[in-house]
């Protein structure tokens, strides 16, 4: 049986239970998280407890993914164009659980030129966002263009339980990738508020003509069939 | 009448509604209906009399930029979504 393989880009509230569930699903995980656990997380980043505090957070959610039978390595790293490659080597899907709009449209323009499936998953206040990617549709880029101005939760803040119930979320879309799944690729699935219905809308867009990270994806899908894998 | 979804960010603008019906039969008239009763919330969606770059706005699953713009037509029972690009994760809020 095929090791799937995932990159996930930050350890936090989203991150924590994106990992934990993919690590006990039996896929091995690189987290990057450059950040330190402070006391001000505990309320929504689950994973960690008061003893982590001041612990490097990628290192301390590898350890929490292996102790539960999982594989995961943790590097106190941030996503950018000099560790991308490194980063995401030999994931078979790469999974955005930062807050930085800037870092989503990083993680999404690598995984795009560079063939990948990808995840982008966000929460805001009650709600949140999960985006299914793959070369060969279009992509976050085509989805939001740039990202400027764009509300963070440093607007508009996020109740602790909602980034739970994204990343699980984000944590079965990116299984369902990993594993050759094609019928959620290019869907937008948008939660708007938790306390009234867990259903999400879900919404699908077209690629953008011009698009710069279209550009420079590879010219041939590269999302093959768990049929074609295996 | 169709109804607008307005995202979290922008309810500040709405009273806090999720939910807003509108006389319209496009998108744009839905929109300038929604800044008649909520004044200034257009302003966070369009620029220019576009779109903003991290928004999109759907007609039920379908992205208007698909379809018509903001002359796609609306149907009685047309739900329009605006949905912007968010980030997550950082803070909490007090009020739950």
């Amino acid at each position: 049986m095929t090791t799937l393989r995932a990159t996930i880009v930050g350890a936090g509230g989203l991150g924590g239970p994106i990992a934990i569930s993919l690590g006990a699903a039996g896929v091995e995980l690189t987290i990057a998280d450059h950040d330190h656990v402070e006391l001000s997380n505990l309320h929504r980043q689950i994973q960690f407890t008061s003893m982590d505090l001041d612990q490097p957070k990628a290192a301390r959610l590898a350890d929490v993914v292996v102790a539960q039978g999982g594989a995961a390595r943790g590097l106190a790293a941030r996503w950018s164009a000099d560790t991308a490659d490194q980063l995401g080597a030999g994931a078979d899907v790469v999974i955005d659980a930062s807050d930085d709009p800037i870092t989503k449209f990083a993680v999404a323009d690598w995984a795009v030129a560079n063939g990948r499936c990808y995840v982008i998953a966000a929460a805001l206040r009650y709600g949140g966002n999960v985006m299914a990617g793959a070369p060969g549709v279009g992509c976050y880029r085509c989805l939001f263009e740039e990202p400027i101005d764009a509300p963070t939760c440093a607007d508009a803040g996020v109740l602790g339980p909602t980034v739970a119930a994204i990343g699980g979320v984000a944590a079965a879309v990116a299984l369902a990738l990993a594993r050759g799944d094609r019928t959620l690729i290019g869907a937008l699935f948008v939660f708007e508020d938790l306390r009234r219905t867990a259903d999400p809308r879900v919404v699908r867009f077209a690629p953008r003509p011009g698009c710069p990270a279209c550009a420079r994806a590879p010219s041939l899908p590269v999302v093959p069939h768990l049929a074609e894998v295996r | 009448m169709p109804t607008i979804r307005v995202p979290s960010a922008l309810r500040s603008f709405t009273g806090g509604a999720s939910d807003v019906e509108v006389a319209a039969t496009t998108v744009r008239d839905a929109l300038t209906e929604l800044d008649r009763r909520h004044p200034g919330i257009v302003a966070r969606i369009l620029d220019g009399g576009n779109v903003k770059p991290f928004i999109r706005i759907f007609v039920g699953p379908d992205d208007i930029g698909g379809l018509s713009g903001l002359d796609t037509k609306l149907a009685e029972r047309d739900e329009v979504a605006i949905v912007p690009a968010i980030a997550g994760g950082r803070a909490e809020v007090s009020d739950a």
